[in-house]
């Protein structure tokens, strides 16, 4: 779609909306009308967030969430090289065995011998949360394109998506819940074209993120507005808010560069640096002051850049809720260096810290969005999305790149306190790690049994998004057994 | 279909440009005639050049490049020794730990702004940069972080000295380089081990992914203009991966037993006491110098001693030239030099190399979408035989879709060509353009250049500080809309967003409200820029935007920006002259036109 800056203003204009600068179709109403059209308004009533927390690297999973039964326990310690010691065994990954009290058990498994897990022992915080309900995990779910078994994968590459391990390329695959190569949209942001016809305010993207570019918010009309978790700042030497009432030099300058951002560019990179901008001063209009005046009652963790993104999501969900913005709003926050090759197990950046930064940062974010603060916690469902999870067999010191991974679902609407490993093909259930076990690789490389869209459908359909449009967003999504894993 | 015209549009006005013949002439005439033949036809011209090449063009270098002409300015420029860092930064940091002061990024970033603004190795040092983007070493890795600021100022020298070497020559020197092993994990990476005649760990995997997916070939398999190669001419998804997870596995372990290069080796044969693998770098020399490897050129590969043999000498299965299923063989029992020496000439001989290195490069000089003919130009230079990254990048500079931007159409969005400016540019390029003046080293002998500092933060880049191996950006990142809309790429781009549009224009202010000459309290933490260019002429909006047009945009500024700039000094008229001064230049930085390099 190609629309002039020009034509684009105007009609903003005739809008009486100067200040608008929000997203394609905020502009087309042709684009708005369809949306409302598509969109499922069954669950439209009443405000209702995603949080997306990204872990760039690919989480270890699998030392995230563990077996305690004695049996897969073992086999859990073997596959890992070892219960990790500093002196005795310093190339193992295994977490030791925690006290019972430590065990969590799977709602959604009656069977004494294969429901008993621990959470990494850094994550106090989650194992309390899921025991009152309200955390779930979605296990061995990764990027496919259809349900397979090892003999699917040894029989043909086309059974199974391009590029697996590849950092960039599965991190692009969740962001789609497509294994797909060669496409630049995003669920969260088709999810955000569907849905933001029913956001009262046209001018703020449903989809924000406070950790930069993404692609899971990139949708055909939509683009994310990015913040800093800083909040917003002023423009030096300019006027905050833009146009400024009197006259001064500042004003003069504001207006040298506001007529150059509204200036139409024949190429396509000033233009698109000149949209960006004006989406950063017109957002900055709408939200700064508003943003100024919310505070939250929690207290959220410090030195922890997760926390701080996260704080500012809190923020925004509140001034969103209290202006009437948005009902529906798509959150992304990131949390980098979980490709720990080395350093796992030990030293200031290994899995524990980083492990104990995500819970501590998750859990305050819970805490905020409770009844004495923003009250929102059935409104919020919180996911975590990472590339891959590692191989089970140590390198020495740490883990490289798997496949099939353990994410995590929190909200007031979370159906918690279970594991979610059934997707209706094949592969269910806990996997089995032994190395080389049926559905396994050499190093402890899993084959997903849940594919990353039966995870994003199940999240987009909590949102409002109906069954026909998941099949839409999510091309794959008729391949598998289930379209919702009913984790929420 | 966009992009399909603009090609069609590409060739006619690059296809008859005249290429043959030049270099001929060059030497024929040379000496002869005052002007010579491949001198800029203007300072404009002069200016773009610079603007593509160096950290921004100088009224200097601009009459130095007029009287010598492309060929010659760059010749000299690839036979200028390598201005360093490492010894200033050792020097800053001894000193200040003397002091009692800590030590951290600022004293490597002073010293490389520095570089970047008066170094005269200007090609260099741009080229160092650009390797930097593409071989990522970053100090936000904990395995580095400030502890090694000093030894990571001399991984930013090795790729200066290195820039204009074969490529095979740098993946070698950047592979053996401490940093490296340390960012990916080649450093103490060890053979399998095995307990009970049972395998328990495998060789790390990292470098072996990365330097073939990053730093050399990339996942499937190109034609030497960048196109890939497709089983089915009419399947554009029929791709052939360049390689598979089980070469990874088996190239992992030719990157074993790297430790630091003064690692006690012991007392030698039979018991070798005293040897420590895990020891070692034990000052600064030691800390950059080429990881030693601890294979059987050291250590016997069975019986007394056999332990300290670190590196796997099993044979490996490792990548071959003709996508996955193709496989080149190290033969078991090798030295871990030959292992190394092996592999990493068939990863620099792979067919992909060519142009997958040289289309990043082509984005980090002159335009984020070359043509397909551009890139298979260059990647032709990078494979004759005896040529360097030096002859590679004067090809790029010199390339007819480098020297000749084609018309800017009229209309919105109808034109490609170019790339955005990189924060971290466009700020050298201010204190280039406006002469800026250092302040006095402080007591530690640092001089400073880095103001309030946080440029990663503020700019989503700074050199050597990547948050990921993936560099700043991505190298196919298509921003949302026109880019992805037209399968364009923008790799700047995203890094550019609501946020950080605003913080690096606060940058900006501190560098130029905040750091003129003649100012009161002027700032010791920054260079000051030179305003009288400016301010002689205050009354004057026309020569003042005709001197910020010179200096910032090599002449391009549209009539358009002009007016707006002209119409805002009028309007300025109470302020005083260095009010206008700096004014018309932050404004005229924050400016579409200026983020643009066309």
């Amino acid at each position: 779609m190609n629309n002039s800056r020009n034509s684009r203003r105007e009609f903003l204009r005739n809008m009486g909306c100067l200040a608008c600068g929000g997203t394609a179709a905020a502009l087309l109403p042709q684009l708005h009308m369809m949306g409302t059209a598509l969109a499922d308004t069954a669950a439209g009533s009443g405000y209702q967030a995603l949080v997306c927390v990204y872990l760039y690297g690919g989480n270890d999973a699998w030392n995230m969430l563990v077996p305690f039964d004695t049996a897969r326990y073992n086999t859990y310690t073997t596959s890992r090289s070892g219960v990790y010691n500093a002196t005795t065994n310093p190339g193992g990954l295994a977490l030791p065995l925690p006290a019972a009290s430590a065990k969590i058990i799977d709602g959604n498994d009656p069977s004494s011998t294969t429901n008993q897990y621990f959470l990494h022992p850094s994550m106090p915080e989650m194992t309390t949360l899921f025991n009152q309900g309200k955390l779930a995990f979605v296990v061995n779910a990764g990027s496919l394109v259809k349900p397979i078994t090892m003999s699917d994968y040894t029989t043909s590459s086309a059974n199974y998506p391009q590029q697996l391990f590849s950092h960039a390329d599965q991190t692009n695959q969740w962001q789609q819940a497509y294994a797909q190569q060669g496409i630049t949209l995003g669920w969260g942001g088709q999810c955000g074209d569907l849905l933001r016809p029913d956001n009262v305010n046209t001018q703020l993207s449903p989809c924000i993120s406070i950790a930069g570019a993404n692609r899971f918010q990139v949708g055909t009309s939509t683009i994310p507005y990015q913040m800093s978790s800083g909040g917003l700042t002023n423009l030096s030497a300019m006027c905050n808010p833009t146009p400024c009432s009197g006259v001064s030099t500042s004003s003069v300058r504001d207006n040298a560069l506001n007529a150059m951002l509204a200036e139409t560019y024949a190429n396509d990179f000033a233009g698109g640096y000149s949209a960006i901008f004006q989406r950063g001063r017109d957002l900055n209009n709408l939200l700064s002051s508003g943003l100024a005046g919310t505070t939250l009652k929690t207290t959220f963790p410090t030195q922890n850049s997760l926390a701080a993104q996260l704080q500012m999501v809190a923020k925004m969900i509140k001034l969103s809720m209290a202006q009437n913005y948005a009902t529906r709003q798509i959150y992304f926050v990131t949390m980098g260096s979980f490709d720990l090759h080395s350093g796992m197990m030990s030293g200031t950046n290994d899995h524990a810290a980083l492990l104990t930064q995500l819970s501590q940062a998750v859990n305050a974010f819970w805490n905020s969005m409770g009844p004495t603060d923003v009250n929102a916690q059935n409104n919020v469902t919180l996911f975590t999305m990472s590339e891959f999870a590692r191989t089970l067999q140590s390198n020495g010191s740490g883990s490289d790149h798997g496949w099939g991974t353990v994410q995590m679902a929190l909200g007031g609407a979370v159906h918690g306190g279970k594991l979610y490993s059934n997707g209706g093909g094949p592969i269910t259930g806990f996997p089995n790690q032994a190395l080389n076990a049926p559905n396994n690789f050499a190093r402890g490389q899993m084959i997903p049994g849940i594919g990353v869209e039966q995870y994003a459908a199940t999240l987009a359909q909590w949102m409002g998004v109906s069954v026909s449009q998941c099949n839409t967003i999510f091309p794959n999504l008729t391949h598998f057994g289930a379209n919702n894993l009913g984790f929420v | 279909m966009r992009a399909g015209l603009r090609l069609l549009a590409s060739a006619l006005v690059f296809g008859f440009a005249p290429l043959a013949g030049a270099t001929v002439h060059d030497q024929l005439f040379k000496g002869t005639f005052d002007v010579p033949p491949d001198a800029p036809t203007s300072t404009s011209d002069a200016a773009r050049f610079l603007t593509q090449a160096t950290f921004g063009p100088t009224a200097a270098d601009i009459a130095y490049l007029m009287a010598q002409g492309r060929s010659e300015w760059i010749d000299e420029q690839l036979s200028k020794p390598a201005t360093l860092g490492e010894p200033v930064v050792e020097a800053v940091s001894n000193a200040r730990t003397a002091g009692g002061q800590n030590v951290g990024s600022n004293q490597r970033l002073n010293r490389w702004f520095w570089q970047a603004v008066y170094a005269p190795d200007q090609l260099r040092q741009r080229m160092a940069y650009a390797l930097s983007q593409i071989f990522v070493v970053s100090d936000q890795s904990s395995s580095i972080g400030s502890t090694y600021m000093v030894p990571l100022t001399q991984y930013g020298d090795m790729l200066a000295q290195s820039a204009f070497l074969p490529y095979g020559q740098v993946l070698l020197n950047v592979t053996y380089h401490p940093m490296m092993g340390r960012y990916l994990n080649a450093f103490r990476n060890v053979k399998a081990t095995f307990v009970g005649g049972v395998q328990t760990t495998s060789p790390d995997e990292n470098y072996a992914r990365e330097v073939m997916q990053l730093f050399s070939i990339g996942l499937i398999m190109r034609n030497p203009d960048f196109s890939p190669v497709l089983t089915n001419p009419l399947d554009p998804e029929s791709t052939v991966p360049t390689y598979d997870q089980n070469v990874i596995t088996q190239t992992a372990k030719a990157f074993t037993g790297f430790t630091w290069s003064d690692a006690p080796k012991g007392s030698g044969p039979p018991n070798y006491s005293g040897a420590n693998f895990y020891t070692g770098g034990s000052n600064f020399a030691a800390q950059y110098a080429p990881m030693a490897c601890w294979g059987t050129e050291l250590f016997p590969a069975t019986g007394t001693g056999s332990n300290n043999m670190r590196h796997d000498i099993t044979v490996k299965t490792v990548l071959g030239d003709g996508g996955v299923g193709t496989n080149n063989t190290i033969p078991a029992n090798q030295t871990c030099a030959q292992d190394l020496t092996d592999e990493l000439a068939i990863i620099a001989t792979h067919p992909n190399v060519a142009p997958f290195i040289s289309r990043q490069l082509i984005q980090r000089f002159v335009t984020s979408n070359p043509s397909p003919a551009y890139i298979g130009r260059i990647s032709a230079v990078f494979n004759k035989p005896g040529n360097d990254l030096g002859d590679v990048l004067k090809a790029i500079l010199t390339d007819p879709e480098a020297e000749n931007p084609p018309a800017l159409c009229s209309g919105t969005n109808c034109d490609s060509y170019g790339k955005l400016r990189e924060p971290v540019l466009r700020l050298t390029e201010l204190w280039r353009a406006f002469n800026a003046k250092a302040p006095a080293p402080d007591q530690y002998g640092e001089v400073w250049m880095l103001g309030y500092g946080n440029f990663l933060g503020n700019f989503g880049q700074a050199p050597l500080e990547s948050p990921t191996v993936f560099n700043f950006y991505l190298p196919d990142y298509q921003q949302p809309g026109v880019f992805a809309d037209g399968n364009l790429f923008s790799p700047e781009l995203q890094i550019t967003n609501e946020s950080t549009t605003y913080s690096t224009a606060n940058v900006y202010y501190q560098f130029t409200q905040n750091a003129y000459q003649g100012m009161t309290n002027p700032r010791t933490d920054r260079p000051l820029i030179d305003l009288s260019s400016l301010t002689v002429n205050a009354t004057n909006p026309t020569a003042m935007v005709a001197t910020i047009n010179a200096a910032l945009f090599y002449g391009s500024m549209s009539t358009t920006m002009q007016t707006t700039l002209k119409n805002m000094l009028s309007y300025l008229n109470g302020a005083s002259a260095q009010e206008k001064a700096w004014s018309a230049i932050y404004v005229a930085m924050l400016s579409p036109e200026f983020a643009v390099q066309r």
